[in-house]
Order: C-alpha cells, then sequence, then structure tokens
C-alpha cells in the first residue's frame, strides 16, 4: 500500500525465517520460543536448586512454561497480580521474563511448581524481592485453575518458607497480598501469618501479612 | 559470559547495580516514546524482564557501561507478539549526545548473525522519536514506510543484514 521500495522488495526476497513462524494455543498467537539449549555463551538459569515436597518438584522457570502462563495472565483470574482480560500476550511474555530475570539479578527467585511425574506447570511460588519492595516477599501464584483446591501451594509454601530462611538466610519475610484475593488470604492464614498494620507493601491496596520467624518455622 | 567491546563502552548483562539509572532513566520523560515515565514498581518489570530475555531466547539486552557504571541500553529482544526481532537502544541523560547509541548498536548487529538466524532484524521506533531515527539513519537502516502491527504508532525500520 505503500508502493513497492528497495526495502520491501528485498524483504520479499527472503523466506520467513523460523522464529516468525507463528503457533497457536488456545486461540493465542505467539512465537515459539527459540530455545538454543546448550549454547555455551548463553547466560542460562543454571545451577538453580530444585526443592521436592511430596507431590511437587519446585524447579527453574523455562520457556516451556509460557503456554500455562500466558492463558493464566490473560484471564480473570490474575487481576490481583496485575493480570487480567485486557493484558496481551506482550504482557505475559514479560512476567516469564521478569520471573527468569529476578534469579540473575538477585541470586534467588520463584520456583514453577510441577507435580511429579509430570511436566506441566500449576504455578510459580518463591522468594520474591523487586527492587521497590519494602520487604522480601514469599509470593505464590496457581496459574492452572484445575490445580486449585488441592493444598498445592500450601504445600510448596512450607518448603519454600524453609528453604528462605534456612538456605537464604532471610530473617523475616512477608506476602503482600489485595484484601479481595479471598483465596491468597486464606493461604497466608494457614501459614501461620498475621497481617501486620504497620507494614506497607509496594501497592496501596496491599495488606501486609508477616509470617512467623525463622525461630518458630525451623523449630 | 557475553560481553561486547566497543572504542568506549562495554556491552555487558545487565546486573542490580545498573537498577539506579534505569529507574531513573524511566521516570523521566526522556522514556516517553518507550512507554514511560513509569514508576519505580513498574519499570523494575521492564529491568528484570531485559534480564530475563537471555533465558526464554539467547539474547537480550546489554547494559551500556562507559567504565564508571550504566549510561544505558542496547539489545535484541522479540516478544511474541512482535513480527520481528528488533535491536533497541536507550542512552540515558548524561550519556546523550555522545554516538553511543549508534556505536553500540554497531556491535549488536555484528554480534546479532551469531545468536539468531532471523532473516530481518527492524527497529520499532515510535513516529515522534527523531533521536532514534537519526540513530537508526546512521545505522544503514531504512524505513519501510510501515507501521507496527503490535504498535500503530511504531515505524518499521529495516537493517541491512549481516553475514553469519
Amino acid at each position: 500500500m505503500y508502493g513497492a521500495t528497495g526495502v520491501q522488495n528485498e524483504l520479499l526476497a527472503h523466506p520467513a525465517a523460523t522464529h516468525r513462524v507463528m503457533h497457536r494455543f488456545r486461540g493465542l498467537r505467539f512465537h515459539k520460543p527459540n530455545f538454543v539449549a546448550g549454547t555455551p555463551m548463553t547466560p542460562r538459569l543454571v545451577d538453580i536448586p530444585v526443592l521436592e515436597t511430596e507431590r511437587l518438584t519446585l524447579r527453574a522457570p523455562q520457556p516451556s512454561d509460557f503456554e500455562v502462563l500466558a492463558p493464566f495472565v490473560m484471564s480473570d483470574r490474575a487481576t490481583f497480580i496485575g493480570g487480567g482480560p485486557e493484558k496481551d500476550v506482550g504482557h505475559a511474555w514479560r512476567i516469564l521474563s521478569v520471573l527468569c530475570g529476578h534469579w540473575h539479578l538477585r541470586g534467588f527467585g520463584v520456583f514453577v511448581a510441577v507435580p511429579k511425574g509430570t511436566d506441566r506447570p500449576i504455578g510459580s511460588m518463591g522468594p520474591w524481592y523487586p527492587e521497590p519492595w519494602p520487604e522480601k516477599e514469599l509470593s505464590w501464584t496457581i496459574w492452572d485453575e484445575t490445580a486449585e483446591g488441592k493444598g498445592y501451594a500450601t504445600e510448596a509454601m512450607i518448603e519454600i518458607r524453609r528453604h528462605a530462611y534456612a538456605a537464604l538466610g532471610w530473617t523475616g519475610a512477608v506476602s503482600y497480598i489485595d484484601a479481595n484475593n479471598t483465596r491468597s488470604v486464606a493461604l497466608a492464614l494457614r501459614l501461620g501469618c498475621t497481617i501486620d498494620p504497620e507494614a506497607n507493601g509496594p501497592h496501596p491496596e496491599d495488606v501486609v501479612y508477616r509470617h512467623p520467624s525463622p525461630s518458630e518455622v525451623l523449630a | 559470559m557475553i560481553e561486547l567491546q566497543t572504542s568506549r563502552l562495554t556491552l555487558r548483562l545487565p546486573m542490580l547495580a545498573d537498577w539506579p539509572a534505569y529507574r531513573d532513566f524511566y521516570a523521566s520523560d526522556a522514556a516517553k516514546h518507550i512507554g514511560g515515565p513509569l514508576p519505580a514498581v513498574r519499570s523494575w518489570y521492564y529491568f528484570a524482564g531485559d534480564r530475563g530475555h537471555w533465558d526464554l531466547h539467547g539474547f537480550g539486552w546489554f547494559t551500556l557501561d562507559d567504565g564508571r557504571g550504566a549510561v544505558g541500553t542496547c539489545g535484541l529482544h522479540i516478544p511474541p507478539h512482535h513480527a520481528d526481532v528488533e535491536i533497541g537502544w536507550n542512552v540515558y541523560g548524561a550519556g546523550q549526545g555522545k554516538g553511543y547509541a549508534t556505536e553500540a548498536a554497531r556491535a549488536v548487529l555484528d554480534w546479532a548473525p551469531s545468536v539468531t538466524d532471523a532473516q530481518r532484524i527492524v527497529s520499532y521506533i515510535d513516529r515522534g522519536n527523531t533521536a532514534s531515527k537519526r540513530v537508526a539513519e546512521k545505522l544503514g537502516a531504512d524505513f519501510t514506510g510501515e507501521m507496527a502491527a503490535h504498535d500503530p504508532d511504531c515505524e518499521v525500520w529495516l537493517h541491512q543484514r549481516r553475514a553469519a
């Protein structure tokens, strides 16, 4: 529509590159991540601890997690964590990028939970400490709605909190929860958290739930 | 460890020490063409996401370091809703006007064939961002006459192909 230019002619001369192949899942269009595993120069997440609970493996985020994460981020179930139906696939991609980048910047980060014997992620859980956060947080998000109500998040968070206190040396932890997020509030209470009315979260709507101390948890 | 060297800059992976300069840039009007100004609670997600892109694609954003710290960013990225691999650049206030963006982007374009088989490398540049368009021209890129499918305000500039 802009007329033939030299640039456009050059474009036509080249077949579509592999990364431009669009893939479809659940009505979303996206580029399949061009994961070049094994390239020695690439700075990937390595040496990340893998935690085990009775039913779950907690491992580093990886590109294939996007297939479960993206539909979650763009659903109304994600409105409490910055997602929602109005968000696009680029926003979902950024969230997966952030989950990975946090590990490099902080040396710790959230794990992706996978039921043992499967490679299907159900959510992300773990230590979370963006620079603007007032305190170190223990966070959890169940991506897969069918995995709710089974106690997976509780099971994972008990092990992750032990890891944060024993292996990372945290002296305390909070969870920032929107007051309307009743499922997460219930989980915080199950984990023994109490509201700290004096503390502020990174967002005005956050309620600060303070976790039991290391001496209480590791006793 | 990936690191590129130009005559005046080291291009290295972003690290936590780069955050204050990144935050201040995104909080300023200078970021108006790239989604800013943004508060720190939001620009942190761009910052951490820039670093995490390396895990997802094997390439990503570098911090530009002039020997005294971060003066900007430059790198390759391809979010899933973009049509092509993009080279982008941002130079923070104090480093502007020195040709840093052009210098860094040349190094990234030369390095690109070693990390991606993309046939096209483009820059999506806001139609009002004259400074970035000047950089693209100096790099030998051409405006295709098209606007980005993901953002109707962004022009698509196509870079010349480098040999692998």
